[in-house]
């Protein structure tokens, strides 16, 4: 059995380290999908009314962001917003902001869409039924958009986690860049760390991501 | 049709964001883009931007905390001033963006001082030589870069004085840049290129904890100095750093600095060439 | 805005985007070869491959391209696999992307009605043939939109390359701006050089899928 590095992981607090930097990546995860999920939610629906210039607007938002990688966005948030705005933030600030976002954006369509899908006539049925508005979003409308949207936003939290990769390359120290201090204070000691600890790195985010994406696949195939 | 204009606007609109970034900034970056040091004072806590991959000048050790020849100095600094230091990890291409965004009051992490680097930050005194070094395999030992085999690659980091000497001096070796030191030495062990080229002090250190390795050439472009930055203009900040390093000389601190860090790495040979104290450089 | 520092460095960047595409069109294409395997091997219920496939997609669709990147690039040397970075890049592009385009045709696959085989069978059809003139045609245009969606999708996670020193767009801007200190300009040729590559790709899709539209049959 060749040294794969990995008790590297045992030494010190090495191995807390590492999942500390996978906590600050979820955090920053949960925290900006906790502002998407509200803020889709009214962008979504926004986007389905009448409004011409609203839908517009928030098309442009959209595809903006939907078009540009995220890394890139993470780079003009970061670096660019100081220089325009004059706004001094943190990376994981940055990193907020640029989920958030995105976030939004995702949530949105995903709404918006959710909402097309359901059928004129179930609208129509439940009017003919007697039913007020706020019965009829209630009791018919909301259930059905929630089935249909809630496996997508599960998912969008699994496609969040792991985009938290990214913001090493904006300072912010998180389970990647533990990984590479780890490897580093131990060149000497574990010259093959980088294996067992970059494997260990990818078991952890698979861990994680795991159970959310097949919550999401589960509750997909139950409501379908 | 709606979207396809739909999406033509995004890129104006992209664009215009950027653009919009452009106009504004020389204003931005010269008002208030650092704290004063009354103001770091005020708040109790200082941010340095260290290396946490840079061993054994900037990096973190197997219990999370800074170490390193850099620290040791930063630590003094917030003992001196009364603050907390916070350390926020930097890579080598960030250190001016980080000072001229206000990201860190100081940066500490082995910036050498150049005439282009001066006209976008202040730096103050020194307190480390350096120049350039290689390193490269025992068995492929590279003791000269001319006549350089255009199969062969040198890894450089990028933003450094290394990358920029390279691309100055000797534009036909392909390089290979790694954004991170923790990146550059684990592509370097693992075969990527021929050699690496850094402050010689760095690879000097490389060779010194690895086996296999030899610095074939140890002195290269000229001899520089490291010093501390800080925003340009932010003159109270830099006036206290300047007394700071001429008052530590009297306790010859950076002497105690290399005995501290360095020596586990280099013994006592190098003390006397690599270590300025006061600021003055022979 | 330092026109002629844009000038100067505009064909950096041309050659960036064109290591982009190329790393990323070669990725995607074998992305597009995994997928379409994955997803007969899925479609036909072969046994154990399919628990393979099964095991494959959940691990790539799970796990993000940076930390697969930096095992293949940084880890794998220590254990004798050494491969350059454009491999890497490629490999990592068509690990993920395999996973992605596997679940566009599976869906798309699993969408042809049945009676369309079945009428094609009784028709006398091989199953061969069946696959091939019935049921793969219509499963690519019905998954042609996720399709299109996977391949903006893998264009713009190619961004993370610069992690393992391939000289991408992202790269020559983190350069430029550790080199030169021309935050703006890098990042202005960034966005614009990213829209060239990716908004031609987002235009054609949203065109054919219009045009798809009207492929369906009965709908």
């Amino acid at each position: 059995m060749p040294d794969l590095g990995i008790d590297v992981l045992l030494k010190g607090s090495n191995m807390l380290r590492l999942l500390q930097g996978l906590w600050v990546a979820m955090k920053i995860s949960l925290v900006s999908i906790g502002i998407s999920i509200p803020l889709g939610l009214i962008v979504g629906t926004l986007m389905t009314t009448r409004f011409k210039s609203l839908k517009v607007i928030f098309r442009i938002y959209l595809e903006t962001i939907r078009i540009l990688p995220q890394l890139v966005l993470l780079f003009l948030v970061y670096f660019g917003s100081t220089r325009a705005l004059g706004w001094n933030l943190s990376g994981e600030m940055a990193s907020i902001i640029v989920f958030t976002l995105w976030g939004t954006a995702e949530m949105g369509d995903l709404v918006r869409s959710a909402l097309v899908s359901i059928p004129k006539h179930q609208y129509e049925s439940s009017e003919a039924l007697g039913f007020t508005k706020g019965q009829m979003y209630y009791y018919i409308i909301i259930p059905q958009t929630i089935r249909r949207l809630l496996p997508l936003s599960i998912n969008l939290i699994t496609r969040m986690i792991k985009t938290t990769s990214l913001i090493l390359m904006i300072g912010v120290v998180e389970m990647l860049k533990v990984a590479q201090q780890i490897i580093e204070a131990n060149r000497m000691t574990s010259p093959n760390a980088a294996f067992g600890v970059f494997l260990v790195v990818f078991i952890l985010y698979f861990i994680v991501c795991w159970p959310f994406s097949t919550l999401a696949t589960h509750l997909e195939k139950k409501w379908r | 049709m709606k979207k396809l204009l739909a999406i033509l606007l995004t890129g104006i609109l992209a664009v215009g964001i950027t653009a919009c970034g452009n106009s504004a900034e020389t204003a931005s970056a010269k008002s208030e883009g650092y704290r004063t040091l009354d103001e770091i004072k005020e708040s109790g806590t200082i941010n340095i931007g260290v290396f946490s991959d840079k061993n054994p000048f900037g990096y973190v050790d197997e219990n999370g905390t800074y170490q390193g020849y850099d620290v040791y100095f930063a630590e003094r600094i917030g003992e001196d001033l009364g603050v907390e230091v916070n350390f926020v990890s930097t890579e080598a291409a960030n250190r001016i963006e980080y000072l001229q965004t206000g990201k860190v009051d100081i940066i500490l992490a082995n910036f050498t001082v150049t005439d282009e680097r001066k006209e976008e930050v202040d730096f103050a005194l020194p307190y480390m030589n350096v120049a350039l070094g290689v390193v490269s395999r025992e068995d492929n030992e590279i003791t000269s870069l001319d006549n350089w085999n255009k199969d062969d690659s040198i890894i450089v980091i990028s933003g450094t004085t290394a990358e920029t000497y390279l691309i100055e001096n000797y534009p036909d070796i392909p390089l290979q840049k790694f954004d991170s030191y923790a990146t550059a030495k684990e592509a370097f062990e693992n075969g990527t290129s021929v050699a690496w080229e850094n402050d010689n002090t760095e690879v000097i250190a490389f060779s010194l904890q690895n086996e296999g390795y030899t610095v074939g050439i140890p002195s290269l472009g000229s001899n520089d100095t490291i010093a501390p930055a800080v925003t340009k203009g932010n003159a109270t900040l830099l006036d206290w750093i300047n007394n700071e390093i001429e008052g530590l000389a009297a306790e010859k601190f950076f002497h105690a600095d290399y005995e501290a860090t360095l020596t586990d790495t280099y013994g006592s040979d190098y003390e006397e060439s690599l270590v300025v104290e006061g600021g003055k450089t022979n | 805005m330092n026109w002629e520092f844009i000038e100067k460095y505009l064909p950096m960047y041309r050659e960036a985007a064109v290591l982009t595409v190329v790393i990323g069109s070669i990725g995607i294409a074998f992305a597009i070869l995994i997928g379409l395997i994955c997803a007969m091997v899925l479609y036909h219920k072969v046994p154990v491959a399919k628990h393979i496939v099964n095991g494959y997609v959940e691990l790539s669709r799970n796990t993000p391209l940076l930390a697969q990147l930096f095992f293949l690039y940084y880890g794998f040397p220590k254990i004798g696999i050494n491969l350059n970075a454009e491999l890497c890049g490629v490999a990592g592009l068509a690990f993920l992307g395999g996973s992605y385009m596997s679940e566009a045709f599976r869906s798309g696959l699993e969408a042809v009605d049945k009676i369309q085989e079945e009428s094609a069978l009784s028709l006398g059809m091989t199953k061969y043939q069946v696959m091939k003139y019935v049921v793969l045609p219509e499963a690519i245009s019905i998954s042609i939109p996720a399709f299109i969606a996977n391949i903006i999708f893998l264009l713009k996670e190619t961004s993370v390359f610069s992690a393992i020193s391939l000289m991408d767009l992202m790269f020559t801007a983190k350069d430029l701006i550790g080199l030169y200190y021309k935050t703006t300009e890098s990042l202005f040729l960034l966005v614009i050089f990213y829209l060239l590559i990716i908004l031609p790709v987002s235009v054609i899709g949203s065109l054919v899928e219009r045009r798809l539209r009207y492929a369906g049959f009965g709908n």
